[in-house]
């Protein structure tokens, strides 16, 4: 019991040294088409929101953010990516959802659950702040109403560092 | 003192999701995930474990440099939660995925375990989910070659794990996509594709006991070969979408069957969207398609492929109390989802989105029946509108009528449940807001009784601080029959990538459902602490 304890807390000790870069991965656009991740990199910011048709915070988060994004971009030019994570069940709802939601985002959707692997995602929602360079500089869980205002800030604060 | 052990890993957990630092070219991520809960007596429910603890937890990382990737994932259950049962009888620490990936532009090559799936599932999908204990990877080689976007190629061999352990079976398999649209150089308007995938499944049948060779004879079940093979075409035009598939597989032993017998699957789907109009429908037929990795093996895990529901998933409490399982051994049915949203063009705040889905699933074989005729399992009539007045405040009217056969069609007996929700969200400034959940469930009554357990009431009421703080108490309450109970709450901190969940409360007995797989959740009264961390 010692032993297994002492190893988890190593583990995690050990990895308090890494970073991360947006993975390699191809997944599918609203369109059916099989996009490259890092092709979404285009010299622009971008926030990527995890979501899923089960996830009703997921769902808040993302109406915040189009609501939001027309004032937003005002200030800063980014892009937001929204990333389904919903397998072979829901995936057609999510991507009927997506399309008459007006979400002004780019939608992905991860049914294998490749992408969601690669960035360690286990709890959703969870969203990132990606940098110019594809670099994530920023990440939360959850979503508490307001909390999508924490993401624009990081957008301003690349913003500034420009 | 276990409890204690767990808070503790919990803080040490949160370090790494402060601290980010690039090492030499590489770079490594992670997560962290940990459920523990402390059981306790309860005079409604019967006494609480002898244990009264249990804990699991998932450990993730990842390592990346260029092309080159490995990763590994431990799992330590201390002791394994109730209702995992599956998983490990008590205290269990074992590795359960590593690899070992090499991606470059056009091929890719990856040694360990395998998570895929080829086209919708019906003949390969290997995942995992922790919420259900599910795990079923291959462990073994993969590879995909890419000429251009033209042409995709992957391939796979090896033994799928079984909970814990691994089945005593081999697992290969084959997936070609052609892209019509981009050799006919028309990818730019429209997306038109044919695909093929190629299972088998190669397992002895002299590895049990003399009672699996009686059950081998006695059904028929005489070649330790299956092999299933899925054709399938996808265009898409305009807002116009269709995706089809046929599997056909090859004489296998179901669960609890009585013949081994082959098995086939057709799945249909046509979409149509047009600005803030989007619908799409869904057909799909199963005979025999439950295919288990181990045929010497029961349970929810021992399985190659993925047969999802095909019907609504709520996040409603009360709208989720009998979730349709699906008949693998016969089940023709689908669903129609319909989207629409009308919205202000003055105001971003104010909008309108509408909501219907209807799903319905018959029984496919007449032995299915006590009648020798086609009969409905489960039909589900739904529909919600969310209207978003201002900044400050959105509601949700649901309303849901599920009918669900208990004996899956062999009978004619169904229950009925009308299902009433209200939602409201308050958002008093950009940072405190206040949701509130109002649900009730009808019960229709037959010669005097109620169906099944007869009226639900429930409510929730979740208080948020922006962006670390959310509060929640929340209870469901049969009216008719237990006349129990369910109560819960607690709250919830976030920090960046980081988040702790600590509650308490009575939880229901029932099936946690997630795709075509469903676990038994024992009901349980206890404290809840849940973390989850990456970095």
């Amino acid at each position: 019991m010692k032993k297994i304890l002492s190893l988890l807390c190593l583990l995690m000790g050990a990895t308090s040294l890494f970073a991360q870069q947006l993975p390699d991965v191809k997944v599918e656009d609203l369109e059916g088409k099989i996009v490259s991740v890092r092709d979404l990199v285009k010299g622009k910011p971008m926030i990527i929101s995890y979501w899923s048709i089960a996830c009703k915070p997921c769902i808040q988060e993302l109406n915040a953010i189009n609501d939001a994004l027309e004032d937003w971009r005002k200030e800063a030019d980014f892009t937001v990516v929204a990333v389904s994570t919903d397998d072979a069940r829901l995936k057609a709802p999510a991507k009927n959802m997506a399309t008459s939601r007006g979400w002004e985002f780019t939608c992905l959707f991860d049914d294998k659950q490749e992408l969601r692997r690669a960035m360690n995602v286990t709890l959703t929602p969870q969203a990132f702040v990606v940098d110019a360079e594809g670099n994530i500089i920023y990440s939360h869980s959850g979503y508490t109403p307001g909390s999508e205002e924490e993401l624009f800030e990081k957008i301003l604060e690349l913003k500034k560092k420009k | 003192m276990r409890f204690l052990v767990t808070i503790l890993l919990a803080l040490v957990a949160v370090v790494p999701a402060v601290a980010q630092k690039k090492i030499g070219k590489g770079q490594a991520s992670g997560s962290f995930e940990s459920t523990s809960i402390y059981y306790m007596d309860d005079k409604k429910l019967g006494a609480a474990p002898e244990d009264h603890f249990g804990s699991n937890n998932y450990m993730k990382v990842d390592y990346a440099n260029g092309r080159f990737s490995a990763g590994l994932q431990a799992n330590a259950f201390l002791p394994v939660l109730q209702g995992y049962d599956d998983l490990a009888d008590g205290f269990k620490f074992y590795l359960a995925s590593k690899y070992i990936q090499w991606r470059d532009k056009n091929y890719e090559i990856l040694v360990g375990d395998i998570f895929d799936q080829y086209g919708n599932g019906l003949i390969y999908r290997s995942f995992e989910d922790r919420q259900l204990g599910f795990n079923n990877s291959i462990e073994g080689v993969r590879g995909a070659y890419s000429f251009g976007r033209y042409v995709s190629l992957k391939g796979m061999y090896g033994r799928p794990r079984l909970n814990t352990d691994y089945a005593k079976s081999w697992v290969r398999g084959a997936d070609l996509v052609v892209s019509l649209a981009d050799i006919c150089g028309i990818q730019e308007k429209a997306t038109l594709s044919i695909e093929g995938s190629y299972v088998n499944r190669f397992q002895k049948l002299t590895l049990g006991d003399n009672y699996d060779k009686i059950r081998f004879e006695e059904t028929g079940m005489n070649t330790p070969n299956l092999n299933m093979y899925s054709g399938r075409l996808n265009f898409g035009w305009a807002g116009l979408s269709l995706r089809g598939e046929y599997v056909h597989k090859s004489k296998d032993l179901a669960p609890n069957a009585e013949k081994a017998a082959s098995g086939s699957a057709i799945f249909g789907e046509v979409g149509y969207s047009y600005d803030s109009f989007s619908i799409i429908a869904t057909y799909r037929q199963l005979s025999n398609m439950a295919t288990r990795s181990s045929l010497y093996e029961l349970g929810m895990a021992n399985a190659i492929n993925y047969l999802p529901a095909l019907t609504r998933q709520y996040t409603y409490m009360l709208a989720n109390l009998n979730p349709y399982q699906v008949a693998a051994d016969g089940e023709m049915g689908g669903q129609v989802d319909i989207c629409y949203s009308l919205r202000s063009k003055e105001n971003r705040y104010r909008y309108w989105n509408f909501h219907a889905n209807f799903s319905t699933f018959y029984t496919l074989k007449k032995r299915q029946t006590d009648i020798g005729k086609r009969r409905v399992m489960w039909r589900d009539i739904n529909f919600d509108i969310e209207r978003q007045w201002s900044k400050k405040l959105k509601t949700i009217l649901l309303f849901s009528r599920q009918e669900i056969s208990p004996t899956h069609g062999f009978q004619k007996e169904m229950y009925a449940s009308n299902i009433f929700v209200g939602d409201v969200t308050y958002k008093f400034d950009r940072k405190k807001s206040l949701r509130v959940e109002v649900q009730y469930l009808y019960a229709d009554r037959q010669n005097g009784t109620y169906n099944y357990e007869g009226d639900w009431v429930a409510g929730l009421v979740e208080f948020s601080l922006a962006p670390r703080w959310s509060f929640f108490v929340q209870d469901m309450y049969n009216i008719h029959k237990t006349k129990t109970n369910y109560y819960s709450g607690g709250f919830s901190y976030t920090y960046n990538r980081t988040r702790v969940q600590l509650s308490y409360g009575r939880n229901r007995a029932g099936y946690v459902c997630s795709g075509g797989v469903c676990r038994f959740s024992p009901a349980y009264t206890g404290v809840s602490l849940v973390l989850t961390s990456s970095f």
